[in-house]
């Protein structure tokens, strides 16, 4: 799953992406609207939306014929995911620490 | 969406017994993690585990001490990230301790997430990009709060 290497850092690291993120904090486009503001092929363009899309910048809807790109907010806070993998860390971590505790000699005198 | 973690514990022993195994590099690395830890104010120390670069974590901890109440509480940074210097996770760490008649209740909160995606976004920005993603900013806002920091 090679585009999913991409991270939210990567996916900005590059200028053209960065301007199609500004081009769609403006309005939702369509890819055929995104390709028109750059030289490359729209084969290229459409790379870099995958690449935007993967990381969760972008969301992409098909309507009618055409494949509408609009801005989405995950690329910019993946936050629950971490806080969620954190209450696990620490469950883990108290219960061992409880076990380590708890087998102590001479509890509270 | 959660901005915080809240969990408690009891321990049928004295608070100073339960403080070691908070402030004791030794005793912290047999249930937390490897780690260089000194029970004094602002030292800076890490925690060192496997690494795991899917979630963008190259295998630090980095810490700095920022309140210490022996006995009673202690308050730690808590960043991460892929390496080179890059902070992915940017937290606080409290723990607290209360005695009670027949032992200690530990509390540990882990919050004060940072949004640090975010000012990454901001640093890789130019200037015009920059105004451009303000709006964006005011959307996540809401979602950055309640972060009580360095």
């Amino acid at each position: 799953m090679a585009p999913q290497t991409f991270d939210a850092f990567q996916a900005i690291s590059d200028p053209s992406r960065r301007q199609i993120l500004k081009l769609l904090s403006k309005e939702r486009l369509t890819i055929n609207a995104l390709a028109e503001n750059f030289d490359m092929s729209r084969p290229a363009v459409s790379k870099h939306i995958k690449i935007l899309e993967y990381a969760g910048f972008i969301s992409i809807e098909d309507i009618g014929r055409e494949r509408y790109c609009t801005l989405k907010q995950d690329g910019f806070n993946n936050l629950q995911e971490w806080i969620d993998f954190f209450d696990g860390f620490w469950k883990s971590k108290m219960n061992k620490l409880e076990m380590l505790l708890n087998s102590k000699s001479g509890g509270k005198k | 969406m959660t901005k915080s973690i809240e969990q408690k514990l009891f321990f049928n022993h004295k608070p100073e017994a339960v403080w070691e195994y908070l402030t004791n590099a030794e005793l912290m690395a047999q249930w937390l993690m490897p780690n260089d830890f000194q029970p004094v104010l602002w030292h800076d120390f890490q925690f060192t585990t496997k690494a795991y670069p899917d979630l963008d974590f190259d295998g630090h901890v980095y810490c700095k001490v920022l309140e210490i109440v022996p006995y009673k509480k202690l308050v730690y940074s808590w960043k991460s990230g892929p390496g080179e210097g890059r902070i992915s996770v940017d937290s606080i760490v409290t723990w607290t301790l209360v005695e009670k008649d027949n032992g200690t209740e530990l509390q540990l909160v882990h919050s004060g997430f940072k949004e640090i995606a975010n000012l990454k976004l901001y640093a890789a920005m130019t200037d015009g990009w920059m105004k451009n993603i303000q709006k964006i900013a005011v959307l996540l806002n809401d979602a950055t709060h309640g972060a009580a920091n360095v």
